[in-house]
């Protein structure tokens, strides 16, 4: 990498690009190979050691402790024995100042939003004044204007001060905008590296993919021209549903929702306007205060564990970790997780039938795992949310709900994900999608409904989409 | 590919496990070599301290037995926090639940129809009753107040000997008044002889039926924990909780189930012990004399595994029957709870030190892959 | 009852020895609540009070100084405590099964080497701080003690200190609250674990020591008998704070001490089990009554090993 320049890594889930990274913030250790700084041969065996060489990272998520205030957080792990509050506070500001990351210092961060968290990331790592600067898949969490101030931020850092911006990323546009150079990760490989000028996103995604591949937007939308008929009584029927904690306040506000068999409902929206919370309904996770929820017309029973999966409400959640899999059961048993009645005979479960009904999903879904009795956690993102949604689709659901079914997904599994999705609902499933991510709603959903503030607060059909008013909604203007 | 790497990973295996047995062996060795030096320094021989713990488990005459007697339960202890652990409970608190329980079954076995050969079975189902509630107090604790089950079982022991002693100070409930002699001995009176647990006697050695109903219930656990929809659902709740529940596993009904079923396990390990004549059939307010806590050690080496806890409690329940033969050669008893503690620690650190690099191996191998 | 109630408030000894028990309890629960704010449930406090009480019993007949055994009673304590961090912050053994074992050992090895040695301790002398000795009622109570007590004021800051202060500190605030973003930011979790453990091991060594010769005098192997665990609800009740911490082993030292006093002010005796159930039994009922409200450090009890969740 040269100094000065915003390079990308682009590649797709499982392509190596974080192991890459992890090496180079000493949280892997390769096992050959080595690497340089300037001309300088170095090993890295820990972050602290990292940073020591001027390596800094930026991650997409988990190193900031939510229980702590952002000046706390900006200076952990920096050693030393006095805490100076302080200076901290003050170097939180100048460097919020320098680069137009405002932020106020004594605010704790579990109250703060995802955009906002970032920029704390990235004055933590700019603290340390490295010279080479990882950004891993820094948008998946920011609106586009916060996107946009990132690009920003890395222009400014890279032009002014001199130093390296490595820019991690699965998205293709991002990658096109803002970057200098480019380089493409397939199976653990460097598969091509060019400049970015000039560059076509078609060129970059055959690269990543190592084949053709139809980019979103290519064809305006694959949803269906008719939409399904409203007709008939809708797969999910939300009433009026209230949910609200005496900690967090009102977080649902009389939600109401038809999902009709055999369509696709995109519910958009900023993320926090309740979405987490609907989706923990449907999941049984959360109980409600009013409102009713209906399966095919039957009312669901509500407040029972497992009830929403009873009366056929799949779900892929927002994060598989904590409500999707068991990291430490194995695949097969992963697989079986919410359907033990149909592997087992008066409570005692058939090991024979969990290991053919893994077989057949996982030549089914395309799950690489080394067998089914490998324990989940040995599996890639990406292959650990296939058997999410494997075990799913398989119970045979009446709805299933996707909440940010991408999010961290490369290009090619953002594709399967979304055939999937549109081949459950043409097999009479109703499905509801989540997502903070307009692009995704308007590429699957053939119904779009708009979250604001805990309640629907308009609805428009994909196919004469008014963007415009749409955006509006999503600011909460009715 | 596919068969290398099977190749591949069957010797790792293999290796793997030899590299667990020699750290095993080595942790121990270590472990006995510190109990020899404690001996020594305290003035006695560790060769005759030796030779002591063998006679005393199983070489003299009718001594296995004796061994099989004790290990009884431990194994049901054992198996019965192998269950809450499932669930992801740590209750450690056996001992009480144990005491409380048997306090239970003494009031059965001596003071309801004495002559009546079914109160063993009610006996020993109170019993099991009784450690049930008493660990459902700290399963209730939790899931209503969210008090950690740690800290109030724990808690409870210490209640609970409180319990058994009062019980001891009342005439009506379990104090047995010997005339003439004075009331200090807080003695129960002897159980019913006719609700006593059958005795077997095989080549000299006697142990009661208590043996064989313990192994069978360390089976039937294991079957249970691995192969029915019960204990599947058990291992999910333990593992992700959030994830069971959205799968129909309510955290309080299974949880509180496993609690019980540990305290109730806990309650019958104790009730067995008195109707299978532990001090001569007499409860006493020291009766489960670290039966409890052994049995948690048990299932703790035995890596919550049923079917391992067997030998583990074996050798537990050897070292508990050697005691009394090392004070016979004048070296003190406690230094049997020494030796267990020690090897108990020793018995950690294997299983710990393979699992980690085992883990370690594995994320290699997938960074690897990715 | 007012009468009753009364004679509660004036009973000057009743305060006297609510400090005492009290501050045993403090010097444990100071300790734990650094290793619990670094995630780790020590329920091994209980062997670090009796390692200290012993190692202390032993130092001074030996050695016939008070600030020698106090030292010692420390060492011993951080002993047991590098045993602990050694096998559940090391090897990642389970900390609970690690932490009972401790505790059977150490009752076991001191019962065993008690005969071993001719111990003689006797109590510290007391000495009464000029002016706020003379407060009522609870001058005495604090500033009339034997003098190993007067330790755990000069300890309570210090930690506090440290833990809230100093960058070390808001490692292992960090550590016990999200572990993987503390080992991303560059801090040895489990080396700040052990730590944690260790300081515990110190203070509860100190507390065995100072309960040796600020309250009994005499060593018994049964001294310590369940007051690591209460340490360790005072802490879980302090709502994982310092102050509440304090004010978890005041109330519960109250409670003792009320079982000690409680005779003499009634005049009669009360049931002996009753009696010495009371702290466990207040311990449960004060935790059922204010326990629900509380947040805990969020891996509070969770192994940490890199790259797994």
């Amino acid at each position: 990498m040269d100094a000065g320049r915003i390079h990308g890594v682009l590649g797709q889930n499982g392509a190596g690009k974080s192991t890459l990274m992890k090496i180079l913030i000493g949280l892997v250790t390769p096992d050959s190979g080595e690497i340089r700084i300037g001309d300088q041969l170095v090993t890295i065996t820990s972050p602290q050691q990292a940073a020591d060489l001027g390596i800094g990272m930026v991650h997409q998520h988990f190193s900031l402790v939510d229980a702590l205030t952002v000046w706390e957080n900006v200076i952990l792990g920096e050693g030393g024995m006095r805490l100076d509050r302080k200076r901290a506070r003050q170097l939180v500001g100048e460097i919020g100042d320098q680069y137009g990351l405002a932020i106020n210092p004594d605010a704790t961060v579990g109250n703060l939003s995802a955009g906002q968290r970032q920029r704390i990331e990235i004055i933590k790592c700019l603290r340390r004044n490295p010279k080479i600067l990882i950004f891993d898949e820094p948008t998946s969490v920011l609106t586009p204007d916060e996107s946009e101030m990132l690009f920003r931020v890395l222009r400014q850092v890279v032009q002014l001060e001199g130093r390296t911006v490595a820019l991690v990323s699965h998205k293709l546009e991002e990658v096109l905008h803002a970057t200098d150079d480019v380089v493409i990760m397939r199976d653990g490989k460097l598969v091509a590296s060019m400049q970015t000028s000039g560059t076509k996103p078609e060129e970059l995604a055959r690269a990543m993919v190592g084949r053709e591949v139809k980019l979103r937007g290519a064809t305006p939308s694959s949803a269906p021209a008719v939409s399904a008929a409203k007709t008939g009584t809708p797969g999910l029927k939300i009433e009026g549903l209230s949910v609200s904690s005496r900690k967090e306040g009102v977080e649902l506000n009389g939600l109401s929702l038809d999902v009709y068999p055999g369509e696709i409902v995109g519910v958009a929206g900023v993320e926090g306007n309740g979405q987490r919370v609907l989706a923990d309904v449907l999941s049984s996770l959360r109980s409600f205060n009013a409102g009713t929820i209906e399966v095919n017309g039957v009312p669901v029973k509500e407040g029972g564990a497992g009830a929403m999966a009873h009366v056929g409400i799949a779900v892929i959640p927002e994060d598989r970790h904590d409500s999707g899999c068991v990291l430490n059961m194995s695949v097969a048993e992963n697989l079986v997780l919410a359907g033990l009645e149909k592997v087992s005979q008066r409570g005692v479960v058939d090991a024979d039938t969990v290991r053919e009904n893994a077989e057949k999903l996982i030549a089914e879904f395309g799950i690489s795992c080394q067998s089914p009795d490998a324990p989940m956690w040995t599996l890639s993102g990406g292959n650990q949310q296939r058997v999410v949604l494997a075990r799913e689709l398989s119970a045979d659901p009446k709805v299933l709900v996707a909440a940010q079914p991408t999010r961290g997904l490369d290009v090619g599994a953002i594709e399967y994900m979304g055939d999937r999705l549109r081949l459950a609902a043409d097999q009479g499933v109703a499905v509801l999608l989540i997502s903070s991510e307009l692009e995704e709603i308007l590429h699957l959903a053939d119904r779009i409904v708009v979250m604001y503030r805990g309640a629907i607060i308009g609805e428009m059909p994909n196919k004469d989409v008014d963007l415009e008013r749409l955006g509006m909604l999503m600011g909460g203007a009715q | 590919m596919t068969t290398s790497k099977g190749v591949l990973t069957r010797l790792k295996l293999t290796r793997d496990q030899v590299e667990l047995l020699g750290l095993y062996v080595l942790c121990v060795v270590l472990a006995l070599a510190i109990s020899a030096l404690l001996i020594e320094f305290n003035g006695s021989s560790w060769t005759r301290a030796v030779e002591a713990i063998f006679d005393g488990a199983f070489q003299s005459k009718g001594r296995w037995g004796e061994t099989l007697r004790r290990m009884a339960p431990l194994l049901i202890v054992a198996v019965g926090s192998i269950v809450a652990t499932r669930a992801g409970i740590v209750n450690i608190g056996q001992e009480g639940q144990l005491l409380v329980g048997t306090t239970g079954a003494a009031f059965v076995l001596t003071k309801i129809q004495p002559g009546n050969p079914a109160m063993l079975i009610v006996g020993l189902i109170v019993g099991a009753i009784v450690g049930a509630v008493w660990a459902g107090i700290a399963g209730w604790l939790y899931y209503w107040r969210k008090i950690p089950i740690v800290l109030s079982t724990l808690l409870l022991v210490y209640l609970s000997s409180q319990i058994a002693s009062y019980t001891l100070t009342r005439r009506q409930l379990l104090l047995n008044v010997v005339p003439g002699e004075p009331n200090r001995l807080l003695l129960s009176d002897v159980t019913a002889p006719k609700s006593r647990l059958g005795i077997i006697e095989i080549f000299g050695n006697k142990f009661p039926l208590s043996v064989p109903i313990a192994l069978l219930i360390a089976v039937v656990a294991a079957w249970v924990l691995t192969r029915t929809v019960w204990g599947f659902r058990l291992k999910m709740l333990g593992m992700n909780p959030r994830t069971a529940r959205r799968a129909g596993v309510s955290e309080t009904r299974y949880g509180m189930a496993a609690i019980l079923v540990s305290g109730a396990a806990a309650g019958l390990a104790g009730s067995m012990m008195l109707a299978g004549g532990e001090s001569q059939y007499k409860f006493s307010s020291g009766f489960a004399s670290n039966a409890g806590w052994d049995g948690l050690l048990v299932a703790l080496v035995a890596r919550n595994n049923p079917i391992a806890a067997i030998p583990v409690a074996l050798v537990f329940a050897g070292l508990r029957s050697a005691s009394t033969f090392l004070s016979v050669a004048g070296i003190e008893g406690v230094l049997v709870d020494v030796v267990r503690a020690l090897l108990v620690v020793a018995l950690f650190i294997p299983p710990a030190i393979s699992e980690l690099r085992r883990k370690r191996r594995a994320l290699a191998n997938l960074t690897e892959r990715t | 009852m007012l009468a009753f109630m009364g004679d509660i408030l004036s009973n000057g000894p009743l305060y006297e020895s609510t400090f005492r028990l009290a501050a045993v309890l403090a010097f444990a629960a100071v300790g734990e609540w650094v290793a619990e704010r670094a995630g780790t449930i020590n329920i091994s406090v209980e062997a670090m009070l009796l390692g200290g009480h012993f190692g202390a019993a032993i130092a001074y007949t030996e050695s016939t100084n008070f600030a020698l055994a106090i030292a010692v009673g420390a060492i011993v304590g951080m002993l047991v405590a590098s045993l602990q961090g050694y096998l559940s912050h090391y090897l990642s053994a389970d900390q609970f099964g690690i932490g009972l074992t401790l505790n059977i050992l150490l009752l076991g090895v001191a019962a065993f080497l008690q005969p071993k040695f001719d111990l003689s301790t006797k109590l510290a002398n007391v000495v009464e701080i000029p002016l706020l000795s003379d407060i009522p009622k609870i001058g005495p109570a604090l500033f009339a003690q034997r003098w190993p007590m007067y330790l755990i004021y000069v300890l309570i800051p210090v930690i506090w200190w440290l833990v809230m202060r100093t960058s070390w500190g808001l490692e292992i605030r960090a550590v016990g609250e999200d572990p993987q973003a503390a080992d991303v930011s560059g801090i040895n979790v489990n080396a700040r674990r052990r730590q944690a453990i260790l300081i515990a091991g110190l203070t509860s060594g100190i507390g065995g020591a100072v309960y040796l010769f600020g309250q009994v005098g005499r060593f018994e192997s049964s001294n310590i008998g369940g007051k690591g665990i209460i340490a360790l609800a005072a802490v879980i009740f302090g709502g994982w704070t310092l102050r509440g911490a304090v004010a978890g082993c005041l109330l519960f030292g109250y409670v003792d001490a009320l079982r000690l006093n409680l005779p003499n002010i009634l005049g009669y005796s009360l049931n002996s089990q009753l009696l010495a159930s009371l702290p466990f039994l207040a311990t449960i009922i004060v935790m059922l009554i204010f326990a629900k409200h509380t947040r805990q450090p969020r891996a509070l009890a969770q192994p940490f090993i890199r790259g797994l969740k």
